[in-house]
């Protein structure tokens, strides 16, 4: 038996990690990279509730994520290339059009 | 026991894999990186009896996004990047808010334990995962691949080069 | 039957009044007002004809119940139901006095058709004398207190419309109001008397005050003080010491006027209510004395000042001041019918010497002056010869009625003891012939220094006019006989028709003094009138002029009246002046100044609000404005556009719910 406070303790881990690298990466690429370390933490919490529970609801939930994911990742990277074709650099801090 | 042990290695490399993500300037590097962990949290779903969602992550996560990231970072040449800085107080600053928000979730964690059910559940076998998704779960399941679709028509446009409304 | 006679002269006020101003012609207003007067006189002897043949001394008849009867309780604890009736009370007293008043009144009213002819307000002169005769027979025929201070105010009202009738002359008007004053601060002692007398016997009944005292229901000390206070409304009204200078004064008024109120009627209320509560004074041994003592007083001193006065009428004003002296002399050593004697015969002689006295003036088309006179009884022959009368009769010659009366007082005087008084009476004596005499010498005998213009005009007066002074003339000399002493046959009718309403009073005094005491009062009258020839008549007034000139200051004095006017206008008329003008600096200054200092107040609040309000609420406003732009201005620099700041938000506010969600749960 995998203790359940282990599973919390790693999806936590790789959920802050994950939330680390968005917060402090001036690099648009690794911000978007760091993102999918957020989703796949959940995803770790989820497996590891599901396991506990006995029961594939988490990890049902999980799959859906995982497609979230993917779908946000497309996405995403298509705005990026348009973007870059624009400004051509991915400095974060140049990413100020919002501002008025 | 095995499962266990199975378990904590698979583990320690998902934690220390994704921190070098987030720490390496190079961009290649990351990604690589980025396989690694996905490949570990994968390991990390066998070992808790998710065998589907461990395979669809290899699948899904790692030949498809990972493989993405590449592409992306062979096509715009990430290596043009100016170094990072950062002022010190703002990273502080930034620093706590994460912080403070683990020790809080660690809080909630850790103080309620969920109880198994009383009851028999669907167990963890695969079959009872897949009737719980075609039954319970289905609707979400067609929404999910609807989803897919408009993505995919989505992502093709937003990456055009060409403007929508060009006159041609 | 008594009930009508003041109702005659009241409906010659009405008429004359109200309508005879506008419409009567002059005889019509003669015939109203001179028969009002006379059906009056006929009433008050009908009247004491029924008065003789009745039985009772006393009738009393009430009219209305003026205050009804509530229960007090009196200053000695009793209990007693105090009430006030309009009632009228007819004895041998009011007898006397109304017989005086109407009789003497009408005269002087005929007397007035002549004197009064050239004046173009006719009917208010007869309208006010009427209303002064109606008011003077109030006063004598109340039987309460209060009924007879109707008349005594009434009277005093008259006299002030009558003093002053030529109003349109300053010195007429201030001598109407300078009598009505003088006689109010009589009046306030007179009512603090009646208000002692209501509290001590709960009465002012003149029969309920009589029984009262005598049956001892008031202590000695109360009754001096309410018998002195009435005293000072005597003094008021009897122009005694110190209230007596309004009187000369009055001369500003018409002659006939003099003659009426300030000879024969209203200046002799005083003696009358002295009179009438004979009891309480008797009762209080002091206050008799202090009746006395003034009266003895102001007779010499109001004589003094006839010695040196050169207007006619002024002589003969101090000589009435100094008449009634006498006869408050006559009530203080309890003689109250030989006052009252007194009292009539002065009616007689008196009044003929004024309105002889107006003769002359008339004569002289105004001239007043004796200086200007002289030598006047070739030319007006029958103004002398009453005069000549008048003059006798005051002098206390014996034959005529003053000699009676004024030696009746002197007897009464010297047999109860009061030998100072006596004396000061028999200097008055003297010093009244000789300033009489001074007076007949200067203006009929001796040469003639009248004014040409005067001269031209010289006539003796209409019949109209000399009937009267003869008829009173005629009194003069015979008047006296019904007080005829025992001692030179006399039945003293007088002061025994009198006794049913003033007490007895008999002189105990040997028939050998008494005949002492007359030769010797007779002595003195013959010696001021030889006194008087000798410096008027003889030296044609040199000795005067060089007794002048030794005694400069003492004649200023005498001349200046004592310079009592003076110190009257002075202490008291200034004193109130500077109290007005202190209320007056009080009023401004305090008063004012406490208005004005409101008013500045509110002014300062006011600014003080204002400021307020441009400080505080306005500062409150634009606080409001200033503290939104510094917040939309910081709060702004959250907008950064920075995508990543906005990730940062977002796990800020996610840490924020978290952390409600724990503490919370």
């Amino acid at each position: 038996m995998i203790p359940i406070n282990a599973v919390f303790g790693l999806g936590l881990l790789i959920f802050f990690i994950g939330l680390f690298g968005v917060l402090f990466r001036k690099n648009l690429v690794i911000m978007l990279m760091s993102l999918e370390l957020l989703l796949n933490g959940v995803n770790v919490l989820l497996a590891g509730l599901s396991y506990h529970m006995r029961s594939p609801r988490g990890s049902i939930f999980a799959i859906f994520i995982i497609i979230m994911a993917v779908s946000e990742a497309a996405v995403g990277f298509g705005l990026v290339l348009s973007y870059f074709r624009q400004k051509k650099t991915y400095d974060m801090d140049e990413f100020n059009e919002l501002k008025g | 026991m095995i499962a266990g042990l199975i378990f904590y290695f698979f583990a320690a490399l998902a934690v220390l894999s994704s921190l070098f993500v987030v720490t390496r300037k190079n961009a290649m590097h990351s990604v690589m990186y980025l396989a690694f962990t996905v490949l570990s949290v994968a390991g990390v779903f066998f070992s808790l009896q998710a065998e589907y969602l461990g395979a669809i992550q290899i699948l899904v996560y790692g030949g498809g996004i990972v493989v993405l990231y590449i592409f992306v970072i062979i096509i715009v040449n990430l290596n043009e990047i100016k170094p990072e800085r950062r002022k010190l107080f703002p990273r502080m600053f930034i620093f706590s808010l994460p912080a403070l928000l683990f020790l809080q979730v660690i809080n909630v964690l850790f103080t309620n334990r969920p109880t198994p059910p009383a009851g028999p559940e669907a167990g963890l076998s695969f079959i009872s995962f897949a009737e719980m998704l075609f039954s319970t779960y289905l609707i979400p399941f067609e929404i999910a691949s609807i989803l897919l679709l408009a993505v995919l028509i989505g992502a093709i446009i937003v990456a055009r080069k060409k403007l929508l409304h060009d006159p041609d | 039957m008594f009930v009508l006679i003041p109702l005659f002269p009241l409906i010659g006020v009405l008429l004359n009044g109200l309508l005879g101003i506008r419409f009567f012609s002059k005889r019509v207003v003669h015939t109203i007002a001179v028969g009002a007067v006379g059906l009056s006189f006929l009433a008050s002897v009908g009247s004491l004809a029924g008065l003789l043949r009745s039985a009772e001394p006393i009738i009393v008849k009430t009219f209305y119940s003026w205050i009804p009867g509530s229960v007090v309780r009196l200053l000695g604890g009793r209990a007693a139901s105090v009430s006030f009736d309009l009632a009228f009370r007819y004895d041998s007293l009011a007898a006397v006095m109304t017989l005086v008043v109407t009789g003497v009144g009408l005269l002087i009213h005929i007397y007035s058709i002549g004197y009064m002819s050239h004046d173009k307000s006719c009917a208010r002169y007869f309208a006010y004398l009427n209303l002064f005769t109606f008011a003077m027979l109030i006063l004598v025929l109340g039987a309460n207190l209060a009924v007879m201070f109707i008349g005594w105010e009434g009277v005093g009202l008259c006299s002030y419309l009558l003093i002053g009738f030529w109003f349109t002359k300053d010195s007429a008007a201030n001598a109407g109001k300078k009598a009505f004053i003088t006689n109010r601060v009589g009046d306030f002692g007179f009512l603090l008397g009646a208000a002692l007398l209501i509290s001590v016997l709960g009465t002012l009944d003149t029969a309920g005050i009589t029984a009262a005292v005598e049956s001892g229901s008031m202590s000695k000390g109360l009754s001096t003080a309410a018998a002195l206070l009435l005293f000072l409304g005597a003094m008021g009204k009897s122009a005694q010491i110190p209230l007596y200078t309004w009187l000369p004064d009055a001369m500003e008024g018409p002659t006939p006027v003099s003659a009426l109120i300030h000879a024969a009627t209203m200046v002799t209320a005083g003696v009358y209510m002295v009179a009438r509560l004979h009891a309480l004074f008797s009762f209080s041994g002091t206050a008799l004395t202090v009746v006395a003592v003034v009266g003895a007083l102001t007779a010499v001193y109001s004589a003094s000042m006839g010695f040196v006065q050169n207007d006619i009428k002024r002589v003969l004003a101090y000589s009435t001041i100094s008449q009634i002296g006498y006869m408050f002399i006559g009530l203080g050593v309890g003689a109250f019918s030989a006052g009252v004697f007194h009292l009539m015969t002065h009616a007689f002689f008196k009044s003929l010497l004024f309105l002889a006295a107006g003769s002359v003036i008339h004569a002289l088309s105004g001239e007043q002056d004796m200086r200007k006179m002289g030598g006047l009884r070739k030319s007006i022959p029958k103004t002398h010869a009453v005069f000549m009368i008048g003059a006798l009769a005051i002098a206390g010659v014996p034959g005529l009625s003053g000699f009676f009366s004024k030696d009746e007082i002197l007897a009464a005087a010297f047999a109860s003891g009061s030998y100072g008084v006596w004396a000061l009476g028999l200097l008055g004596a003297g010093m009244t012939a000789f300033y009489m005499f001074r007076l007949i010498f200067l203006t009929f005998y001796g040469p003639e220094r009248v004014d040409p213009e005067a001269k031209h005009h010289l006539h003796e007066s209409p019949n109209v006019m000399i009937i009267p002074l003869a008829v009173l003339a005629g009194l003069s000399i015979i008047g006296g006989y019904i007080g005829l002493p025992h001692v030179l046959g006399g039945g003293r009718w007088f002061a025994a028709f009198l006794a049913s309403s003033t007490g007895e009073h008999q002189v105990q005094l040997a028939a050998g003094t008494e005949i002492l005491l007359m030769l010797v009062s007779t002595a003195a009258a013959l010696a001021g009138i030889f006194g008087a020839y000798v410096v008027y008549l003889k030296n044609e007034g040199r000795p005067a002029e060089r007794f002048t000139a030794r005694f400069k200051a003492l004649y200023q004095v005498v001349a200046h009246k004592y310079f009592v006017d003076e110190f009257y206008n002075g202490v008291i008329v200034g004193g109130v002046l500077r109290l007005g003008r202190l209320f007056t600096w009080f009023d401004e200054r305090v008063v004012d100044g406490l208005v004005n200092g409101a008013a500045w107040l509110t002014r300062k609040a006011a600014s003080l609000s204002m400021g307020f309000d441009t400080h505080v609420v306005d500062g409150a406003v634009n606080g409001i404005g200033t503290v939104h732009r510094l917040l939309s201005a910081g709060l702004r620099r959250l907008q950064t556009g920075y995508v990543y700041n906005y990730a940062l938000a977002i796990v800020l506010g996610i840490v924020i719910i978290i952390s409600l969600v724990v503490t919370i749960l």
